[in-house]
């Protein structure tokens, strides 16, 4: 079934595809940052800024000059990595991207892995409950946390389980009073594990615990949400009655055709998702403390730092198409027919 | 009349789930279009009037959500804020399903290079996470009611271009269809009577989630203090404004957030509620991201 000619004219397609989708990102973004304003220089010095200011910015950021030009000295430092000097900080903004990124990597992924299992898992127990009353449980619990706005379920989360009950810390990446392990990947938890250093890890663990739980627990709805349904749709399909019909124990029916068939539908909203997770962390990091992108993200908005957040929402675009790419081929990998151009 | 007002009364109390959502949508409905044509006099107490010898007193019988750090009756507070956090969310869905209808209807019918760059703008609009997208736009404006609409619309509208185009790709293939254009009727007929009411339901369904789903977006902008202007209430700004008070005071940022949470979860099980009991497919999985494969599949 598997041809590597096909897979590799798919991948190049895929490639293609997402470096125009790339491309047109960026023009819209350019087209909101250099167009849509009426006094683009004031934006990018911000409101209370004085008009000297306001003039050096204009001259720093090009944008006297004609739109055309404006564009090409955009693209050109964009595709260098320049995204030019934070006006609060006075560091570069790669540098603080690069530091802030895999600290945010951490939570989202982290959220992902428990929105798979939990979120796929309760989907799976609804499905095969269809009609009973868990199901219905089920269905409400997820409509529920769908319906619970970011800033409520970080809230709650902080105020249950760090006040009031003090099972977790309140905030932070690490207990303070540790000293962090050599930066390797920048992801702490992987860090202190690669260093060696457990104590560091559970550390790390136990602090990415709340923050994490409540950026799954806002999101696993849409998981649960599709996983359970295209369980049901799989559940009376032909293919799943006939291996019944020939005795193969439902058991193994359930985790070979039905389970991995949501597998397939999970992967599709999968990118979506992490849209969702990389937005949420822009409420979620402010409350819990944590020095990620959405944090970053915070701040700018509340200084008013127009050019530090025009590069912050090219970064969590980025994420969003690279996330859509790896679904892609992901979805060519659990069902070869994508690549071989057949339809499904 | 009277077997139509049957048919959408056993239509909006078909399962407890849409019973539960019909409920919730049309009180909060009634309270927001009443404080709007009455100009706030709903309200017990006056929204904006401090009151600082009452200030953070817990909620009683005479202020039952409590009062804030200046005083204000939370109730009131949010009262007054329910045609902002009703109204917006409702024209922003509006405005983007009449774009989605529109231009939808444009690409499914016409195809062919037009249909191509339709769609392939929409996918790069659909590439962008949708609330920072919309977080980079209401920056970008400032802070006005008017603009925190523009800033949803702007994100909000490419699924609604998908769900149209695949339902109108699918009643091209019908033989009413096909019969329609041997009688050698118009554009504007074969519209008006052949697509828009076959579309309508799937729009008006996924349109009745996506109120609430909206309205998070624009509480969270206004957590953040952007969209909304300071001076119109609304929930979300009003969470973040208490929430320096949140350990010693916690139930002047809870009430109003639990009111968010009400409102998008009554819209939200009501539009739940009335898909599976119509069986209308309104996956949002295909609605979101479908480029590998056409939306019949």
């Amino acid at each position: 079934m598997f041809s590597v000619r096909a897979f590799s004219i798919f991948l190049l397609k895929r490639v293609l595809a997402t470096l125009l989708v790339l491309v047109g990102v960026m023009v819209i973004i350019f087209l909101i940052s250099h167009v849509l304003s009426h006094d683009p220089a004031r934006l990018w010095a911000g409101p209370r800024a004085k008009p000297s200011t306001v003039q050096a910015v204009e001259i720093r950021y090009h944008l006297n000059q004609p739109l055309e030009e404006q564009f090409i000295y955009f693209i050109t430092s964009y595709l260098s990595g320049h995204f030019g000097i934070d006006p609060v900080t006075g560091r570069s903004i790669a540098a603080e991207i690069g530091y802030y990124l895999p600290n945010t990597l951490e939570l989202v992924f982290a959220a992902l892995a428990m929105i798979l299992v939990f979120g796929v898992g309760l989907g799976y127990l609804g499905a095969m409950n269809f009609g009973k009353r868990i199901d219905t449980v089920i269905r409400v619990f997820y409509l529920t946390s769908w319906a619970t706005p970011t800033f409520l379920g970080a809230i709650l989360a902080v105020l249950l389980f760090s006040t009031y009950l003090h099972v977790f810390p309140s905030g932070g990446m690490y207990s303070p009073t540790l000293v962090p392990p050599p930066r390797i990947t920048g992801i702490f938890v992987l860090d202190s594990l690669l260093g060696g250093r457990l104590q560091d890890l559970s550390s790390g663990l136990y602090h990415l615990a709340l923050p994490a739980f409540t950026l799954a627990f806002l999101n696993f709805g849409l998981i649960t949400r599709i996983a359970r349904s295209s369980m049901l749709d799989a559940r009376w399909a032909t293919h799943v009655k006939g291996a019944l019909a020939k005795g193969v124990p439902e058991n193994t029916v359930r985790r070979r055709h039905v389970l991995r068939n949501a597998l397939i539908d999970v992967d599709t909203v999968g990118a979506v998702m992490f849209g969702w997770l990389i937005s949420g962390t822009v409420v979620v990091e402010q409350i819990f403390a944590w020095p990620g992108i959405g944090q970053f993200a915070y701040s700018a908005v509340a200084s008013d730092n127009y050019p530090a957040l025009v590069p912050i929402v090219m970064v969590f675009t980025l994420g969003v198409v690279v996330a859509n790419f790896v679904a892609d081929v992901l979805y060519s990998i659990l069902d070869p027919r994508i690549a071989l151009g057949g339809a499904r | 009349m009277n077997t139509r007002l049957k048919r959408i009364r056993q239509l909006l109390f078909l399962n407890s789930l849409s019973s539960f959502g019909a409920i919730c949508t049309f009180v909060f409905l009634l309270l927001a279009f009443l404080e709007f044509v009455t100009g706030s006099r709903l309200t017990p107490y006056n929204p904006g009037a401090p009151n600082l010898a009452n200030a953070n007193s817990i909620p009683s019988l005479s202020h039952p959500f409590g009062t804030d750090f200046q005083g204000r009756d939370i109730l009131s507070r949010v009262l007054s804020a329910l045609p902002v956090d009703i109204g917006l969310p409702l024209l922003i869905v509006s405005a983007s399903a009449v774009i989605g209808i529109i231009v939808g209807t444009v690409a499914g019918y016409f195809g062919g290079l037009l249909e191509e760059l339709i769609m392939r703008l929409t996918d790069m609009f659909l590439a962008f996470p949708a609330f920072i997208l919309a977080l980079a736009v209401a920056a970008t404006l400032g802070p006005s009611l008017v603009n925190a609409v523009l800033s949803l619309t702007f994100v909000w509208w490419p699924p609604y271009v998908r769900l149209v185009r695949g339902n109108v790709l699918s009643i091209t293939t019908q033989d009413y269809f096909a019969a329609s254009k041997a009688m050698n009727s118009s554009f504007g007929y074969i519209l008006a009577k052949g697509i828009v009411p076959n579309v309508l339901p799937a729009v008006l369904v996924y349109a009745t989630m996506d109120v609430g789903t909206s309205l998070l977006s624009l509480s969270t902008l206004g957590y953040l203090g952007i969209g909304v202007p300071p001076s119109s209430p609304e929930l979300g700004s009003m969470v973040s404004s208490i929430s320096y008070n949140l350990y010693t005071y916690p139930w002047e940022a809870l009430f109003p957030a639990l009111i968010v949470l009400l409102i998008v979860a009554g819209f939200s099980f009501l539009g739940e509620g009335i898909r599976e009991s119509l069986d209308i497919k309104v996956r949002p999985h295909i609605l979101i991201r479908n480029k590998v494969f056409s939306e019949n599949s």
